[in-house]
């Protein structure tokens, strides 16, 4: 009788977990991507708002919190030729009136200003890796002087490189190469793999391989950034 | 008689083991159909505005807070394991940690795991506490909205 009782006990048991069983739960909610995508240029200087005090160096800095914001500054990057060397085919250092010399990546000291202007940028996106956002120069024909003098823009040419940038620590080749303008036209500069910060730094030549009147000549270019 | 009872012996002792390798080895899910999430859509944003210059800087994280009840009465005045478990699932390697009110334990895992979050004895039918979770999904996994599921689950002692 006693072991009746001890089956009777267990079979109870047992459909006490089967029901528990049939009405256990798994809990579900969904994730879902919000503004998942943004896309920032900055060539010369920039702005980044948020916390000022990037590892220590007082810039705002994406380390430090910090978000990327509009800036409508037009840098100009010039040289003056002296008349000695106008047209004798050396090229003449360009120097430019950007101040950004720490990227905002991290606050690092990776442009040597004047003599260089900073580029860089991200392109966010989800999903898996897409194809490179494109950054492209819309360069006019021409440096004018106002008078009817020109310039040919393709006498300008620019290295690339910055500091700390080796094969090694992966940052070489640089995303934003080095190259020469077209004389007008739309020209392709660097592309960004999606979800990484990119920059590059670049020393502007003139090549000085024609010799024009005097006087001061001026041509705008227009950096554009291009998504997927 | 002598045989009759020696078999009987080790038919008791093979019942023995066996019941005891089944009793550490089962855990059963939990009932946690009482529990209310407060935020049913999780907004997963960029962990940080901007990405790095390496390959990090990808992840996406979304906060939601959930008051979970579950139903331990089956083991009322018995002691029990509670463990948080994520399966492994799309979009694929999930991380999730948790904060609580105190009832159970704060942690984090990775899918594909479970987490202890209250071991001891179960003295009341229904557990209680408001747990805020923060999940992360790297944002190359997170091409749309994705339901993630995570159960509680019971390892009777």
């Amino acid at each position: 009788m006693r072991c009746s009782l001890d089956w009777l006990h267990r079979a109870s048991l047992g459909a006490v977990f089967l029901a528990v069983a049939g009405s256990a739960a798994a809990y579900t909610v969904t994730l879902t991507p919000a503004s998942p995508e943004a896309v920032y240029l900055q060539v010369g200087n920039g702005t980044f708002a948020g916390n000022t005090n990037c590892m220590g160096s007082g810039s705002d800095c994406y380390s430090s919190g910090g978000t990327p914001v509009n800036n409508a500054t037009v840098n100009s990057v010039s040289v003056t030729v002296a008349t000695a060397a106008v047209g004798n085919g050396t090229a003449q250092a360009m120097t430019t009136n950007s101040t950004q010399a720490d990227s905002f990546w991290d606050g690092y000291a990776y442009c040597t200003v004047p003599a260089q202007l900073y580029i860089g940028g991200f392109y966010r996106t989800t999903g898996a890796a897409t194809a490179a956002a494109k950054v492209t120069a819309t360069v006019p024909a021409a440096l004018t002087n106002g008078t009817g003098g020109t310039i040919k823009f393709s006498q300008i040419s620019w290295t690339s490189s910055g500091n700390g940038d080796t094969t090694a620590n992966g940052f070489l080749p640089e995303i934003f190469p080095g190259g020469t303008f077209v004389s007008g036209g739309t020209q392709t500069v660097g592309s960004m793999a999606s979800n990484t910060w990119n920059e590059s730094c670049w020393n502007f030549s003139y090549l000085n391989t024609s010799v024009p009147g005097a006087g001061t000549y001026t041509g705008s270019v227009l950096y554009t950034m291009t998504s997927p | 008689m002598s045989t009759v009872q020696r078999s009987t012996f080790f038919l008791s002792l093979a019942f023995g083991i066996i019941w005891a390798a089944a009793a550490h080895a089962k855990s059963m899910t939990v009932d946690d159909s009482g529990s209310v999430t407060i935020e049913p859509t999780v907004l997963m944003r960029w962990k940080t505005a901007v990405p790095t210059r390496t390959a990090g800087g990808k992840l996406m994280v979304g906060t939601t807070t959930i008051r979970v009840r579950i139903n331990v009465m089956p083991w009322l005045k018995h002691s029990g394991r509670i463990y948080l478990a994520l399966p492994a699932q799309q979009p694929g390697p999930i991380s999730l940690s948790w904060t609580t009110q105190g009832r159970f334990l704060p942690g984090q895992l990775v899918s594909g795991n479970r987490v202890l979050v209250y071991a001891g004895p179960i003295t009341t039918p229904f557990m209680e506490d408001t747990l805020t979770f923060q999940f992360s999904v790297a944002g190359t996994l997170m091409q749309r909205a994705v339901p993630v599921t995570y159960h509680f689950e019971m390892d009777e002692e």
